[in-house]
């Protein structure tokens, strides 16, 4: 890869990820000085303690994600959020579409662009349908609807199973032992995406290094 | 519409700095990215078809997001959770850190009902901020690390590492496809469709199928275009699906394996 555009990409990430913290910092001291309250430190204290799982999850994501998304596809989903169920997706798609493998340049253009523009598009879908359901309640009322609300809970399926038909089909020898290892473990436990994911990964992992070691991919 | 303060001309004022910020950077990198793509030699067609393929994908799960917006709006208003859900957010966490600060105020409704207190509105915004920030603390100390722990294998073993990368990618996917299989829902709540049952089946089969079927459709007639919209096309087509079930067969829909 290209040391000096990857020192550039590091640097510009670097930037825009400290203004990022100091902007988003900003906003609750704009609401309070807004409304002209400070909030009981103590009950700041004990909410963020109570979530503070949320931390372990964090780290989980930068060190997991990271090689996947690519360095500019990193330091600009961690800020717009919404990783696993749009983001990532995204960058697969795109680079199935582009024919260019991660962990290399073209790669690493390829997600930074997919994720910009992902980024662009659902910050402008968010803002237009968030007016509608702000001045239009009965919009609101239609997309909760007992109709529509079930077709967007299953999105995240929608997503994941066309990833799996391009993925699968690709490299079906390495699929079936991950499928079944997650399935079978949320029949006795449910832990939650956020901590299946590494589970699925580390397993994922494991068993295609062992197909590797036996000369079966 | 502009009378609550949790929804007045000031939040929307922030709202409006939040989306030009995220906008800005998102524009930013593309920019630097689209120019070293065409010095590597990447097509204009190919940089274009990232573009547009990346933006019609995006247009379902943006809406589900929006929706999202709905749950929090009652407790939040509309502005607050639109903030959180455009920066960082995602629904699981900004549902359990408004929960978590309520509680922590000593409020035991949850977010079901609306805050009319302005101190507890300001202790929640802290509260969904601090829980959320700490990849942004991480991010400009590790990344460089990890990449370059990932380029040094990646040039010593390419091959182990193309296994390595497409298995660390298809657990990433075994996770969702499990949930959709096997997943739990919410066992506090009825809610249709939240556990693993006919309609998240019904979506991972269609959407498959669907995928198949345009990738097949690709290979013959050969057109950029259905490789962009592969992708998009069998999401919404399986969600349409989905709708159908829900609609037609409402007592099929409701069956669920796993509460």
């Amino acid at each position: 890869m290209n040391k000096n555009y990857m020192d550039k990409i590091h640097s510009w990430g670097r930037i825009w990820c400290i203004a990022s913290l100091a902007f988003f910092i900003c906003i609750p001291v704009a609401i309070c000085l807004h409304l002209n309250v400070w909030p009981d430190p103590a009950i700041v204290g004990k909410g963020v303690a109570s979530i503070a799982f949320f931390f372990v999850t964090g780290i989980v994501e930068v060190v997991a994600y990271s090689p996947m998304l690519g360095a500019g596809g990193t330091y600009l989903s961690f800020v717009s959020g919404n990783i696993m169920n749009l983001k990532m997706p995204c960058a697969l798609n795109a680079m199935e579409n582009a024919k260019v493998k991660a962990n290399t340049e073209e790669g690493e253009v390829i997600t930074t662009i997919a994720i910009a523009a992902s980024t662009i598009t659902t910050t402008i879908i968010i803002a237009v349908f968030v007016l509608i359901f702000a001045f239009n309640p009965k919009f609101s009322e239609i997309m909760s609807s007992d109709t529509f609300a079930p077709a967007f809970q299953q999105v995240t399926y929608t997503i994941f199973g066309s990833l799996a038909a391009t993925y699968f089909v690709k490299h079906w020898k390495i699929s079936f032992f991950p499928i079944a290892a997650v399935t079978l473990l949320l029949f006795f436990v449910d832990p939650g995406i956020g901590v299946l994911i590494p589970i699925g990964v580390v397993l994922s992992m494991l068993g295609a290094h062992v197909m590797y070691k036996l000369k079966k991919v | 519409m502009f009378s609550d303060f949790k929804s007045d001309g000031f939040m929307y004022l922030v709202i409006l700095a939040v989306i030009v910020f995220v906008c800005a950077q998102s524009l930013f990198f593309m920019k630097k990215a689209w120019t070293r793509g065409k010095e590597l030699g990447i097509t204009t067609d190919k940089l274009k078809n990232a573009v547009t393929s990346s933006a019609i994908f995006s247009f379902a799960p943006a809406i589900g997001i929006a929706i999202t917006v709905i749950t929090l709006s009652v407790a939040l208003g509309y502005v607050l959770p639109w903030i959180r859900l455009t920066v960082i957010g995602a629904i699981q966490y900004e549902t359990t850190a408004a929960i978590a600060a309520l509680e922590a105020a000593g409020m035991t409704g949850g977010i079901s009902q609306a805050i009319t207190d302005p101190e507890i509105f300001a202790a929640i915004s802290w509260v969904m901020t601090l829980g959320s920030i700490l990849p942004l603390i991480l991010i400009p100390i590790i990344l460089k690390k990890i990449q370059k722990g990932v380029s040094d294998v990646a040039s010593k073993n390419s091959k182990w590492m193309d296994v390595m990368t497409a298995a660390a990618f298809i657990g990433l996917i075994s996770a969702f496809i499990g949930r959709g299989l096997a997943g739990t829902g919410n066992a506090k709540e009825a809610i249709i469709g939240d556990g693993a049952g006919v309609l998240s089946l019904a979506a991972l089969v269609a959407s498959i199928g669907f995928m198949l079927f345009f990738t097949l459709l690709n290979k013959k007639l050969k057109k950029n275009w259905i490789e962009a919209l592969a992708m998009p096309l069998s999401m919404v087509l399986a969600m349409v699906i989905v709708v159908l079930i829900n609609s037609f067969l409402p007592e099929i829909a409701a069956i669920e394996w796993r509460y």
